[in-house]
């Protein structure tokens, strides 16, 4: 009740229908948000969505940034777009990762200022908080230690978006917000051996073992534990977060503490899911990385009591037939 | 055997050499002997450039081809300003600092010194507070927009080790005061304002009025100090991390024992009235100086009545001038 009152004082509450931009759509999460929009009901009458892809347009560059927004001139915007890589290409380059997702950030954040775009919702991580911590972790953490050292450019980038959401709220006050997914996997993710997130290269480590009939060889001991959220999920919390959640203040969307999990446990979902029979073989001279990363999703669960979750088995099958059955696009 | 020690003698690039330290440092280089033979020493003042645009930053680190930068420039105010523009205090230094350090990486420069502020640190935190700790939690409210953007500096100092192998640094300096700072009652520093109110309140015989209960406490540096162990830092100093410039702990001391020295600096008889219903701003800020003293044991600060007087005189004398 409290917040459609405070919505109808909005003096930016805008009676045209939206017109959303959504950067990076042509990621993991910009596909899964356009699929609610165009398959699931996602769009109301009269919306009208942009997916960008940075083909169209580098928003690094500032002239390039401007002249998106002018052509499509959204009311708001879902900020997925960054700089992104594997573990090893942010081990060289924190540099480069930290100037230009600064300079991405900046120039969405307040062109979007500029041209008095209504509210953006931008995507952090969860790999940004805090390396050194207790848990679980939650929204209020973010600042309160150095992160990871491995990808700290990326990481101290992410976290400048929640001091810049309030410094556009303290000042002009817009109401720009963001999001921390957890571990998110799903179709038209990066299925790289290499440098994709651990669920997708595990997928596509089975289907290559499978297919070769050789061992299937799991980097680490498989004893890390992580909350997996579905990318439809993430999508479907994002629109409830752009029409819904009016806070400055970032929320966690992960599923919760007791859905936590080992790797070993999420290999043997995919490996069901692929029907792949071979042995499984750990292989404990490669980093585990963090043991832990256990997030509270207690926030969430506050406006959303009754939100369900993909269960992680049917996410997973549903993600290794889409893998299967489009290997010819997919990023590997 | 660093590849990228010169043989050619420095050329040092100071911006924001108009302010409080820039200041203090051309007086140690001009006249104290600071600046080594062949060496060329600019002070720039945003007159020259203004930093916040690329162009100009690139078209003045042309011009004089700095091997070695001390960067002090910054978009800086008092506590009503900050509160206000937080936003404009993170973007344009940010930039500044963006543009200062991009572009000394891009034309070879060899050593930047940048300056952090012990405001930056964490708000709720232990003391004493040391180099370890800056980015320990969120920094006090009123300020998070420069406090964001002048940690940004140490991430990417270590941005431009990790990568590029430069010795890009920083200093932290506590309270510091002396002649060319900003006097103003409102925006002023804690001592320089002081100074200004003890000699109006001289002047028109009323009594001077402290804003607060005085009894915070704090550490004062001398703007000369700083200067001296900033140029130890650009020629010495090769670590990444940043460190601290202050006195030690056992010089803290409440505000109302700094009124006291300025009174007799001033010569002023009057009454001082505290006025409590005004903020006290944070209660301590208690820096370590243990880092510092391991490099340079033997380093004598100036005792703070004496820099309060040297100050105070300054004042006086260069009233018109002063930034008031």
């Amino acid at each position: 009740m409290e917040h459609f009152a405070e919505r109808e004082m909005d003096s930016e509450t805008k009676t045209e229908p939206m017109r959303v931009l959504v950067t990076g759509g042509s990621g993991l999460v910009g596909k899964a948000i356009e699929h609610m929009v165009k398959q699931e009901g996602g769009c109301l009458e009269g919306e009208q969505w942009t997916f960008l892809c940075s083909k169209e347009a580098n928003l690094v560059d500032l002239q390039q940034t401007r002249a998106v927004f002018e052509k499509y001139r959204p009311t708001h915007v879902i900020h997925l777009a960054a700089k992104v890589g594997g573990l090893y290409l942010h081990m060289k380059e924190n540099l480069n990762f930290l100037r230009d997702n600064l300079r991405i950030n900046d120039n969405v954040l307040q062109t979007s200022h500029e041209m008095g775009v209504t509210k953006v919702v931008s995507c952090l991580s969860s790999c940004i908080f805090p390396d050194k911590t207790t848990y679980p972790i939650d929204e209020s953490m973010i600042h309160n230690g150095p992160p990871h050292d491995s990808n700290f450019g990326y990481s101290h980038a992410k976290r400048m978006i929640d001091i810049q959401n309030r410094g556009y709220f303290e000042q002009h006050k817009h109401r720009y917000t963001a999001v921390i997914p957890t571990n998110v996997y799903g179709p038209y993710d990066n299925f790289n051996f290499e440098n994709g997130h651990v669920l997708s290269a595990l997928m596509h480590k089975t289907y290559a073992a499978k297919k070769e009939g050789t061992p299937l060889q799991v980097w680490g001991s498989g004893t890390p534990r992580r909350q997996f959220i579905y990318s439809l999920d993430v999508a479907r919390l994002f629109l409830w977060v752009l029409r819904e959640y009016d806070e400055i203040d970032p929320i966690i969307l992960s599923v919760g503490e007791e859905e936590e999990l080992t790797i070993k446990d999420a290999v043997e979902m995919i490996a069901d899911a692929l029907d792949f029979k071979g042995q499984i073989v750990f292989d404990t001279s490669k980093s585990d990385g963090q043991i832990k990363k256990t997030a509270s999703n207690a926030k969430l669960r506050r406006y959303l009591p009754d939100f369900t979750f993909t269960p992680l088995s049917e996410g997973i099958k549903k993600t290794c037939d889409w893998f299967v059955n489009n290997y010819d696009i997919a990023r590997t």
